[in-house]
């Protein structure tokens, strides 16, 4: 019947369905060539270093030219082609090392954030009562400390040697604080999506075929907002790279890496000085990655959200 | 198996909704027995309480409000109220099996048909990987699905409703249930679509000896499909019969009603109109017998405006509760 056909053709296979359209979208398309760029970057980086961190193409150590100073610009070599900061290291190697780091931190906090704000979301909704409450309760207080300063906090103590032992000081302390920090978002709008789907028919059918409440959340019911929950990644990703900029800009990151904000940070007193290239090479890589991201995201989510779906 | 206990026997249940305006009483005080092998129908209008019966037999009342306050649910004569839920999640989709209403819904949109099929043999059989899958496979071939093969790897969403339903029996059944529950099966259909699930279900039932029952607001239906019927009229039994003796002879002035406005097959029926006035709201049941503001006798009878009548046998196998039924005595 007709209305089968509509139905049909609006749910028909979301994701396949949301790929072409996501194909058709030229500019989206370049932002995701542009993310995916980025990330094939950070992988060679990782897998570079280790296999020898001290290759030349990923050795940001490295002094050119001769003794501890700054060399402008210049075409005459590859790694001079941002210039060196004042130890006469290349720009441009920091800020490429600086998106492995970068990305490392997101990918590592976007994880942690999901593993506490999904299942923590979709108890809360799907119990409901007590288990609800408390939830909420905890992310309430959460969400009620400025972020800033929650995250502050925790790479602080993440990074003291004498209360961690060290073992969580550098890279693990500034991904634990962002993951551990931010995971609010996510359980938020779990919860809201599991309280909208739990009353659904096909979870009452579930029921009745005799599946547990474990298995009706972790087979029925998340599935169904998995693509919610890969909308909700893309774009919080790119708070996260800022956050992780934030966190080294501010010195609580991992002191012996390169990262764009101790980029920033070490270039923003030397600016006055007419240095100018550290500081733009690291704010043009933030740039272009977060504004890619942001428009890839967002197409991502016209395609994959049933409500923005509307043009038959 | 003993040819005398019912193979489900419900006692005097009642199940209550407690929401902010008030208790709703959307089951009270219902007995009825499914025998061995044979269909009853549970006849009566939208908003009647059929639905809650079924969830309540299933332990699936919403446990948000809702609460069986009273009453045994004999299944082989155990009670499964008081059965633990992991005693219950053994029996649902194995023993007593479930389908719906609404076949759009009643799928999960995102995944294939083979898996939702599968999904109660893999959980009470331990049937695994490929024997699971030919399973489902034969299943489908069962209910009548043609090229079961590539159908068994589509989703919900290449599927028309009639297949759907088809797919939800094939659901309920595969772990050869002895007792399925069918909560309005065909009433989203087509006419025809209609005539043909119904006419499966007939098959499979007798195929595997299941009882079957078969919750409708149709007569027509329960005419074609039941052995016996209950009509339940807000919240209460009102009369229960054996089919031919409901449409020869109906005792209740409720069943006499839903006869006279009988829709043919497949005519979607909100409100009966040969009976004036509508199901009384659960929160505010008139006073004495429920049905008496909408009875041509009982409206202008004190005792009807007073005392609400009990079920009771009128004549043998068959019960009603009206102060008038033939045999009711005082
Ligand atoms: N979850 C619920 N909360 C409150 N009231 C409910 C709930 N489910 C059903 N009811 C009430 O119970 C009564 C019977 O409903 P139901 O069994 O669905 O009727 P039907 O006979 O049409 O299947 C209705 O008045 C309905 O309002
Ligand atoms: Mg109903």
């Amino acid at each position: 019947m007709n209305e089968d056909n509509i139905n049909s053709f609006q749910r028909s296979s979301l994701w396949h369905d949301a790929f072409r359209r996501l194909r058709r979208r030229k500019f989206a398309m370049v932002c995701f060539w542009i993310v995916a760029g980025y990330f094939a970057l950070a992988v060679f980086v990782y897998i570079a270093e280790s296999i020898d961190p001290t290759m030349s193409a990923i050795n940001w150590k490295e002094q050119l030219g001769q003794g501890m100073e700054y060399q402008r610009p210049s075409l005459c070599s590859v790694k001079t082609i941002f210039g060196t900061n004042f130890l006469g290291q290349s720009t441009l190697i920091s800020t490429l090392y600086g998106v492995k780091t970068a990305l490392a931190v997101a990918f590592a906090a976007s994880v942690i954030s999901i593993m506490i704000g999904v299942p923590l979301g979709a108890a809360a909704g799907y119990f409901g009562g007590v288990v609800d409450d408390i939830v909420v309760w905890i992310y309430s207080t959460l969400s009620n400390i400025p972020w800033i300063i929650l995250v502050m906090a925790f790479a602080v103590v993440l990074n003291d040697d004498k209360i961690m032992g060290g073992k969580l000081s550098g890279e693990p302390g500034v991904y634990l604080a962002i993951g551990l920090t931010s995971w609010v978002g996510i359980c938020r709008l779990i919860r809201g999506e599991i309280i909208k789907r739990k009353e659904s028919e096909y979870v009452l059918a579930a029921k009745a075929v005799g599946c547990s409440n474990s298995r009706i959340i972790f087979r029925h019911l998340l599935p169904n907002v998995f693509h919610i929950i890969i909308i909700n990644f893309s774009l919080r990703f790119v708070s996260f790279i800022h956050m992780e900029v934030i966190i080294s800009f501010l010195g609580l990151g991992d002191a012996n890496k390169p990262s764009w904000g101790k980029m920033i940070s070490a270039a923003s007193s030397e600016l006055t000085r007419g240095i100018w290239w550290e500081m733009t090479a690291a704010t043009m890589a933030i740039f272009v990655l977060s504004l890619a991201l942001n428009i890839f995201g967002d197409a991502l989510r016209d395609c994959l959200d049933p409500k923005l779906r509307m043009e038959r | 198996m003993n040819e005398n206990i019912p193979l489900l026997s419900i006692r005097n249940l009642s199940t209550h909704f407690f929401v902010e305006e008030g208790v709703v009483k959307a089951v009270e005080d219902v007995s009825f027995d499914v025998a061995e092998g044979k269909t009853l129908a549970v006849v009566g209008e939208s908003g009647c309480g059929k639905s809650v019966t079924a969830l309540s037999v299933m332990g699936l009342v919403p446990e948000s409000a809702g609460r069986v306050v009273d009453g045994q649910i004999l299944f082989r004569g155990d009670d499964l109220l008081k059965k633990t839920e992991s005693q219950m999640r053994r029996i649902r989709g194995n023993e007593i099996a479930m389908i719906f209403q609404e076949p759009m819904t009643s799928l999960n949109p995102v995944f294939t048909i083979g898996n939702q099929i599968v999904e109660a043999v893999k959980l009470h059989q331990g049937i695994k990987g490929e024997h699971a899958w030919s399973h489902a496979v034969e299943m489908l071939r069962k209910v009548g699905i043609a090229d079961p093969a590539r159908r068994v790897r589509e989703y919900p969403h290449q599927m028309s409703g009639g297949m759907r339903q088809r797919v939800m029996i094939a659901m309920a059944l595969c772990c050869w249930p002895s007792l399925l529950i069918a909560d309005e099966p065909t009433t989203a259909l087509d006419v025809t679509i209609q005539a043909q699930i119904l006419e499966l279900l007939r098959e499979l039932q007798k195929q595997q000896n299941m009882s079957v029952m078969m919750i409708t607001h149709d007569l027509g239906v329960a005419a074609e499909n039941a052995d016996d019927v209950a009509v339940v009229y807000a919240s209460n039994i009102v009369e229960t019969a054996s089919v031919a003796a409901i449409f020869e002879e109906p005792l209740h002035p409720y069943t006499q009603g839903l006869l006279r406005s009988m829709p043919r097959l497949g005519q979607k029926m909100e409100r009966l109109e040969s009976i004036g006035g509508s199901v009384p709201n659960p929160l505010h049941f008139p006073q004495g017998c429920k049905f008496h503001p909408r009875c041509p006798i009982g409206v202008s009878d004190q005792r009807c405006r007073t005392q609400q009548p009990q079920l009771r046998e009128v004549a043998p196998g068959r019960c009603a509760a009206c102060f008038h039924a033939k045999g009711y005595g005082d």
